[in-house]
């Protein structure tokens, strides 16, 4: 059992501990102003924790990240759901929404900028286009799916409209509207940064600028570093989200 | 005396009473094709009507209609003295490919008609065990759909539309997509439950010998548009059971209706071939 667990678990972390290796040894023989060894990033990360400034700036990004991640679900699924049942109303919006989700959503921020000024709900509004569309997307791809014959399963046994949704369609399109959310929180991310760059300087984004124009490459390289491993944790979540909700699905 | 007279209370259905449906002068058309017109019928309150026909003829979108999933053209359907045109209570459909809910366990499958009907959730509780053991599921009312054959599914379909105790039972080829010999046993079973449970039913099915073997009367649809071509009563012995296979009228009656319907298939490539 043990020895198994060894054996999977292993290439993992050996390749992780020679790319910490690799770090290290490119970090030591390169300019500390392009870049800093692994230790040196770490020795940074922990005295900006210890220094508190960095617990801050992280509560200040997941305040941006989740409000408008949770915008983003609340509109973007229900939305979803009408545009299937509804088929004119789809073939009236997609168009729309096909043209924003295309769009590089970074060249809108200075149109938010000048619309909304600096604060906090401009920001919100950047993370919400970037991460409504695949929600929205997927939502819409989910529940046209559905088999016609369960809608008649519905009708048959004199289901309400209102229980239709919630018994037929909000189950079935919900593994879907998941899939969705895996794609949107990468997305959030991005935007949440971008929001932090271009609009007022707050959370972790400000923590990379400051570092940047500062040329303090340690702090740089321990908030992106942080960054990463947030992000990669949030889509091991997403992905434990979408097979929680599909687990009744082949 | 070959009728089912002879047999002291057994469970028979009585096609001399009053009917329960009744179906005149019905038609549809989908755009320009008319898919059957003038159809009539009557089925009793404990009568198993069988519909036969050839492919494309009809039966399946003739059974919406009856459900009022389906909106008719001309005509009208009565249950009761009730006139069909949305789905009305009382009726329940059992689908050819089960529409189980998939993220549902057997047990909220079967209790979805009744929470639909505004059953109490202790009456649920109370019915759904009930069916789930009439239809043979007991020990399974937590497994999904995709954990089960097809016919475990169907006897779920089924168990759905018998818990909300309907007076008429819509079959649309329930037994067309399991394996042969599961086919088997499930008519058995529905003649089981049939016979505990009479209702008004009718019955839609490609199979000849399963439309002898379940129904009272077997209606043939013939031609394009289709129509009633002849109702072919059904005068074997009840209870029906394995051993109806075996009597000679069975087969007297299963080559009728073939002979009835081959003659439709003759005529219906001729009408290709030209």
């Amino acid at each position: 059992m043990l020895n198994n667990a060894i054996r999977r678990h292993a290439p993992f972390w050996l390749s992780i501990l020679v790319g910490i290796a690799i770090w290290e040894i490119a970090g030591r023989s390169t300019s500390q102003a392009f870049m800093v060894p692994f230790s040196t990033t770490m020795l940074e990360l922990f005295r900006l924790v210890t220094s508190g400034e960095f617990i801050r700036q992280f509560l200040d990004s997941s305040q941006l990240f989740l409000t408008g991640f949770c915008v983003a679900l609340a509109i973007g699924m229900p939305l979803g759901m009408l545009l299937a049942r509804v088929p004119a109303l789809r073939i009236g919006v997609e168009p729309y929404l096909m043209l924003l989700y295309a769009t590089p959503l970074v060249a809108l921020i200075p149109f938010i900028l000048s619309m909304m000024g600096f604060g906090f709900a401009p920001k919100v509004l950047v993370v919400f286009l970037f991460s409504v569309f695949p929600v929205i997307y997927n939502t819409v791809e989910g529940a046209r799916s559905i088999k016609p014959e369960m809608i008649e399963v519905a009708r048959s046994f004199r289901s309400s409209e209102w229980a239709l949704w919630r018994d037929v369609m909000v189950p079935y399109t919900l593994p879907y509207t998941m899939t969705g959310v895996r794609q949107a929180i990468g997305r959030a991310l991005v935007g949440m940064i971008a929001a932090e760059f271009f609009l007022s300087s707050t959370g972790l984004g400000q923590l990379i600028m400051t570092a940047s124009q500062n040329f303090d490459t340690a702090g740089v390289f321990a908030s992106v570093l942080v960054i990463a491993l947030i992000g990669v944790g949030l889509m091991r979540l997403g992905t434990a989200i979408e097979k929680h909700f599909a687990r009744w699905r082949q | 005396m070959t009728a089912s007279a002879a047999t002291i209370a057994q469970p028979t259905h009585d096609a001399g009473a009053e009917p329960l449906i009744r179906v005149h002068g019905l038609g549809k058309h989908y755009g320009a094709l008319e898919v059957f017109r003038n159809i009539d019928f009557d089925v009793g309150a404990r009568e198993i009507v069988a519909i036969v026909g050839p492919s494309g003829c009809g039966k399946t979108t003739l059974l919406r209609c009856i459900d009022g999933l389906l909106p008719h053209d001309v005509g009208e359907i009565l249950v009761g003295d009730q006139r069909v045109i949305d789905p009305i209570p009382g009726v329940a459909m059992v689908f050819q490919h089960f529409g189980l809910f998939p993220w549902k366990t057997v047990s909220e499958n079967v209790a979805y008609g009744l929470r639909m009907a505004g059953a109490s959730k202790a009456d649920i509780a109370r019915k759904v065990p009930i069916f789930v053991k009439m239809v043979g599921l007991a020990g399974f009312e937590n497994a999904f759909p995709y954990q089960m054959s097809g016919g475990m599914q169907q006897r779920c379909g089924l168990a759905r539309a018998l818990a909300v105790e309907p007076s008429v039972l819509l079959m649309d080829e329930p037994f067309a997509a399991v394996d042969a010999q599961t086919r088997e046993i499930l008519q058995f079973e529905l003649l089981r439950i049939w016979q505990e449970r009479p209702t008004a039913m009718i019955f839609v099915t490609h199979s000849i010998e399963e439309a002898v073997l379940l129904g009272h009367r077997v209606i043939v649809l013939k031609g394009r548009p289709s129509g009633v071509h002849e109702i072919i009563e059904i005068d074997l012995p009840e209870p029906r059971n394995r051993d109806t296979l075996r009597l000679a009228r069975f087969a007297e009656l299963r080559e009728r209706v073939w002979a009835t319907l081959m003659r439709e298939a003759r005529e219906a490539e001729f009408v290709l071939e030209r």
